[in-house]
């Protein structure tokens, strides 16, 4: 299982993130939907470390758990951090300038979403799409 | 220098197919000239065709309900059209569904809409009656 | 001895392990077999060794041709699932520009999300403006349901078809209230012909009956 870190200091890096999540995941036999569902949630993290977090990294992951593949993506930043989890996993919760649905709507596409923040010292979240099998637990 | 989304006039409407991958700044530029234009050229109305992308984050669905909002204000109709199926079902997952904009299934069916639009509501209307 | 081996196995099958997994746990009862064995007798702890080297290949190779029995297995109840699905879920054209989905049997999430993709690719390749989604044949509405059928008219209208809700009824009707659910101003009625009439009016048709 390979992983791929890559950098999110500059919008252009943003892009890079979403093209290599695209293709990764297109390697992997994702769906047409799952593929856009990655690269959106990719999109939306990645802009939040990008604008909140100060600029940051992604590390790319594939996973596999006996039934069916995962991809785990990975974003970390050492920004301000986030105060109120709760209060920034609400939909309409922004702080810059955005819809707020950057967090929730991730949270939404994704099979599994966790994130971490510790004020002053930066934010982690840490996101995962199994492929959709029938036999999933 | 910078990069730009070009802007096509025909007849009374402004014309726009989005071919390359939106950055941020791109889309928020699209919107300053979409509303510029509107105004100069008194347009009634706008379609943005989507058919290319492959992804609309919200900071872009965003932009787009903007640019309606913007256009509407200056007397112009926005209808959005060639939404790709799985572009639709993400946006709707992520909590947009921008009730605002006007939609058609292609290029040749926004146009009919936004025919339609100008001929029964010269000053082109709330987006109420979209159903 | 079997019957706790079945038990062993089918909880951890539950418990999502890999065959090779349950198996490796059973042969793990080897190792200190063998030891003690090689600990009893002063001779011949070389060719033990080497017995425990060849069974050791030789368990793994027959563990790896479990585990890709098994893949195989899974692969095709996958296929046969999704078969399943797709045909559960027909999109059905009923004239020119207008589409109905009857559904039929209990909606979940991931059924949901078949139909909802069927929906989507039939109304590109149909260039449909309407889609009637007929929930004759579901027989209960919770909230999740309802969810996912107000995400699938979303999505819909985010391409630009409109949708009709269709077949809804009464106890249906109830509980859709009753949950608070918020249909907005999503048109409904009351049966399929219903709604195909509706469907025909707004895509310019008038249903007239000949007379005599």
């Amino acid at each position: 299982m390979r992983a791929e870190q890559l950098p999110i200091r500059s919008p252009d890096d943003v892009a890079r993130v979403r093209q290599a999540v695209r293709s990764r995941a297109q390697a992997m036999g994702y769906s047409v939907v799952e593929q856009t569902k990655l690269v959106t949630a990719a999109s939306e993290l990645a802009r939040n470390t990008l604008v909140y977090g100060l600029g940051g990294s992604v590390e790319m992951q594939e996973l596999e758990d006996g039934f069916t593949q995962g991809l785990q993506l990975v974003f970390e930043d050492q920004g301000p951090g986030i105060d109120d989890l709760d209060q920034a996993l609400t939909d309409g919760f922004t702080t810059g300038g955005g819809m707020g649905l950057g967090l929730s709507g991730s949270r939404r596409l994704m099979s599994e979403f966790d994130i971490q923040s510790t004020p002053g010292a930066g934010t982690r979240v840490a996101v995962v799409l199994w492929k959709r099998a029938g036999a999933r637990r | 220098m910078s990069e730009r989304i070009p802007i096509l006039k025909m007849g009374p409407f402004l014309l726009v197919t989005i071919q390359v991958e939106l950055h941020d700044q791109l889309v928020l530029t699209l919107q300053d000239d979409l509303t510029e234009q509107v105004a100069r050229h008194r347009a009634q109305g706008v379609m943005i065709d989507i058919s290319a992308l492959d992804i609309v984050d919200s900071f872009i669905g965003r932009t787009l309900a903007h640019i309606a909002s913007l256009t509407r204000l200056l007397g112009a109709s926005t209808v959005l059209v060639g939404m790709r199926p799985a572009v639709a079902i993400t946006l709707v997952e992520l909590g947009l569904t921008l009730p605002g904009i006007r939609t058609a299934l292609n290029v040749e069916r926004g146009m009919e809409l936004l025919q339609r639009l100008v001929e029964t509501d010269p000053a082109a209307g709330s987006p109420s009656d979209a159903c | 001895m079997r019957d706790l081996l079945t038990a062993l196995s089918k909880s951890r099958a539950q418990q999502g392990f890999a065959p090779t997994e349950t198996a490796l746990f059973v042969f793990s009862l080897k190792q200190p077999m063998f030891e003690h064995l090689s600990g009893s007798g002063e001779a011949g702890n070389d060719v033990l060794d080497r017995v425990w080297r060849l069974n050791r290949l030789l368990d793994d190779l027959g563990l790896y041709t479990t585990e890709m029995y098994q893949r195989g297995r899974e692969s095709i109840i996958q296929k046969q699932q999704q078969e399943l699905l797709d045909l559960s879920t027909p999109v059905v054209k009923l004239y020119e520009q207008i589409l109905a989905l009857p559904l039929i049997g209990t909606l979940d999430s991931e059924r949901t999300q078949v139909v909802m993709e069927n929906l989507l690719d039939g109304i590109i390749a149909h260039e449909a403006r309407i889609a009637i989604i007929d929930i004759t044949g579901v027989p209960a509405v919770d909230t999740l349901v309802a969810q996912h059928l107000m995400k699938t008219i979303a999505a819909a209208r985010l391409m630009g078809a409109e949708c009709i809700l269709s077949g809804i009824r009464p106890q249906i009707a109830q509980t859709i209230v009753h949950l608070g659910v918020d249909l907005g101003d999503i048109m409904t009625k009351a049966t399929l012909a219903d709604a195909l009439v509706m469907a025909l009016q707004r895509t310019g048709h008038v249903v007239v009956r000949k007379q005599g």
